[in-house]
């Protein structure tokens, strides 16, 4: 059944500054630390900016000029799908001859999927096929330039305070130019230097790298503050009783994509650039060794660095399941498969009472206690068709098969709960050998890496009880 | 394959109007009139069960589409109080690939695109487009008539009693609408295109003039 082959089924629990279950699918494996990481406890780091339909690279400073969008492509204001360039031909009068007419060619955006096209909102056809599209004006651009200028220098100010504050604490020889190249201040309005931004869940501030740069003179902005109004437009006499034209009412998904104008009729939608992407890279946390670094460029799906965890960890995955019944013992089909080409061992035992981990199980497992062997990865091996034995002596009553570098193995689930989904939890203890390390210079003939033994927790959701 | 039970008296037979480009292989069943320049592929099917189909000019109706004039599914098919409701379909009509159309009223210029799903009682007016349709369950509800120039869009079911007024765009998962200020254009180049190149692969049905005696190849 395709549904026991869904990756949520089998978790395992990365111990990292959160306890977080994730299918292995999911996590990374940092072979220096030689520990899973999540998602959650790597840090994050942009690599490339680039667009999703026209695929163009942009380098980080270009993209923060344009508010990370692309300049040539567009977004349908009704569906958000990409909007395509339709060419239609208009027939036109002659510069030199006003009576002759000749076909030129006009174009057009047009949506795909929802038919939008921009003669709806009143765009009139540019004769040039790309660039003639403007986006519409902010009509509050202005002021809030002002303010951003305002509150960039208010920022800056506050910092030479405080260093000020700071170099009054010290010893008077320190030099005075010390202030400015010191890396511990944290700028108000800006990121901070990577000491502060490895903390998990530190908010990122919207108004990054809006320092001033140095040396910058320092001219008094003022502001005047904002006008509350007594009088406030009044509604149109017939707003309660106009029948309401829906097609024309934009919906809060519509509006709210475009924040500068929010327009509550369709027929003020316009289009927006379209959102660049980006390529991101990991970072552990601990040892500061890059998990994963993607390719630069924006055609290429693959990585220069991959430490993803189903290339390193042996993954579990449910076979079939039985009736599962209360208090009754059954058999659980299982697969282990071995990633790494090497010969792996593995070990399976039950959680012991008052496992700290163990809190999602509802029904006692018996795992095999023999170590279960694994043959290791052979790429050639599909296409041998002679495959030799692999010779490993396999007790039927806890193999059920065994297929290159993959096993069947069964557990024995008793549910302990009438009701509900039955979750198991064991551990799994495999031997890794770290090739990342560097080997020590031993006696000739040793050339393996030494193996050490990793534990992990791993749970299963096997689904509800047979009725 | 055309249906080999078909009956060759005046009720229940095919009228294919000449310039008609017509494929064998297509199932059309019962009494279809199909007018000129109309296109219909082949593994497409017309089934007139419970009323005559009347197919304007100038439709593309591709392959898997099924348009079916069908009883109502509370109704026994041999009750005979029951009376023969005739399905009309206008000009220049697309129905694209794997759609359902049950509708009894379809005017002109309308796209039903692929794997939409039309109810009986719908109507489609001028100028509908209809998104492609993910038709996988039993049709309910069909008293939808299309206008024109509207478009169903993929994967959009429409069971509603209701007109749906010109030029409406119906798509998405969730079946929105939106009203376009222009109606999609006739396909004439794709007609024209297919009308020279269809029967350089297909074998086509005889065309028949309307007054004629129904014939079939």
């Amino acid at each position: 059944m395709a549904t026991l082959l869904q990756p949520e089924k089998v978790l395992y629990l990365v111990r990292g500054e959160k306890k977080i279950r994730v299918p292995l699918s999911q996590l990374y494996f940092c072979r220096y630390c030689s520990e899973l990481r999540s998602l959650e406890c790597v840090s994050h780091e942009v690599d490339s900016h680039f667009c999703p339909s026209c695929l163009e690279n942009m380098p980080s400073a270009e993209a923060k000029l344009k508010k990370n969008r692309c300049a040539n492509c567009f977004d349908c204001p009704c569906c958000m799908h990409t909007l395509s360039t339709r060419a239609t031909n208009i027939p036109a009068p002659l510069p030199d001859d006003p009576t002759k007419t000749t076909m030129k060619k006009a174009y057009y955006l047009a949506c795909g999927f929802c038919r939008w096209t921009s003669r709806d909102v009143g765009m009139a056809d540019k004769s040039v096929a790309s660039g003639g599209w403007q986006e519409p004006e902010n009509p509050h651009t202005q002021r809030i330039n002002k303010l951003i200028e305002y509150y960039q220098q208010l920022a800056q100010r506050e910092k030479l305070e405080r260093d000020r504050k700071k170099m009054a604490r010290r010893r008077p020889f320190m030099p005075q130019a010390f202030s400015q190249h010191t890396i511990h201040v944290v700028e108000k309005y800006g990121l901070g230097t990577r000491l502060q931004r490895q903390r998990s869940g530190a908010p990122i501030s919207a108004l990054y790298g809006l320092s001033l740069k140095e040396g910058e003179d320092q001219k008094e902005i003022t502001i005047e503050p904002a006008q509350a109004l007594d009088e406030v437009e009044p509604l149109p006499e017939d707003y309660y009783t106009r029948p309401v034209n829906l097609p024309e009412v934009t919906t809060l998904r519509q509006r709210l994509l475009q924040p500068d104008f929010q327009p509550a009729g369709a027929s003020q939608l316009h289009p927006r650039h379209k959102h660049l992407l980006m390529k991101r890279s990991l970072r552990c946390r601990k040892c500061e060794h890059n998990l994963s670094k993607p390719e630069f460029n924006p055609t290429s799906i693959r990585f220069k660095i991959q430490l993803v965890a189903v290339s390193y960890i042996p993954e579990v995955r449910i076979m079939s399941i039985p009736n599962l019944r209360h208090m009754k013992e059954s058999q659980v089909l299982l697969t282990l498969t071995n990633p790494v080409e090497n010969i792996t061992h593995v070990s399976l035992y039950t959680c012991e009472e008052e496992d700290p981990d163990d809190i999602n199980s509802t029904a006692k497992v018996l795992v095999p206690s023999k170590e279960l062997v694994l043959a290791g990865k052979d790429a050639a091996a599909e296409y041998d068709e002679l495959a030799e034995p692999q010779g490993f002596q396999d007790d039927p009553d806890v193999v059920a098969f065994r297929k290159s570098n993959k096993i069947g193995f069964f557990i024995k689930v008793i549910p302990q709960q009438e009701e509900g989904d039955v979750t198991v939890a064991f551990k799994l203890r495999h031997d890794f050998r770290n090739l990342a390390a560097p080997i020590r210079p031993t006696e000739e003939g040793e050339t393996t890496a030494e193996a050490i033994w990793l534990t992990h927790h791993v749970e299963l959701s096997l689904g509800p009880l047979a009725t | 394959m055309a249906d080999p039970s078909a009956k060759q008296t005046g009720q229940k037979s095919v009228k294919i109007a000449a310039g008609a480009v017509v494929c064998v292989e297509s199932d059309i069943r019962g009494d279809v009139t199909i007018g000129a320049r109309t296109v219909v592929h082949p593994k497409a099917r017309i089934i007139a069960e419970a009323g005559p189909i009347v197919i304007g000019e100038g439709n593309l109706i591709e392959e898997q589409a099924l348009i079916i004039n069908s009883f109502p599914e509370n109704l026994l098919p041999n009750t005979d109080d029951v009376e023969p409701k005739p399905m009309i379909i206008g000009v220049n009509n697309v129905f694209e690939v794997g759609c359902v159309c049950q509708a009894l009223k379809i005017g002109d210029n309308n796209v039903i695109e692929s794997k939409a799903d039309v109810g009986r009682s719908v109507m489609l007016t001028c100028v509908c487009v209809c998104v492609c349709v993910c038709v996988c369950a039993a049709d309910v509800g069909r008293s939808v008539m299309l206008t024109s120039g509207c478009i169903v869009g993929s994967c959009c079911q429409i069971h509603t009693c209701e007109v749906i007024p010109e030029n409406t765009v119906i798509y998405g998962s969730e079946c929105l609408r939106r009203v376009q200020t222009e109606r999609p254009q006739p396909q004439t180049l794709q007609l024209d295109f297919l009308m020279k190149i269809l029967p350089n692969y297909h074998h086509l049905k005889k065309t028949v003039k309307s007054s004629g005696t129904p014939a079939r190849s």
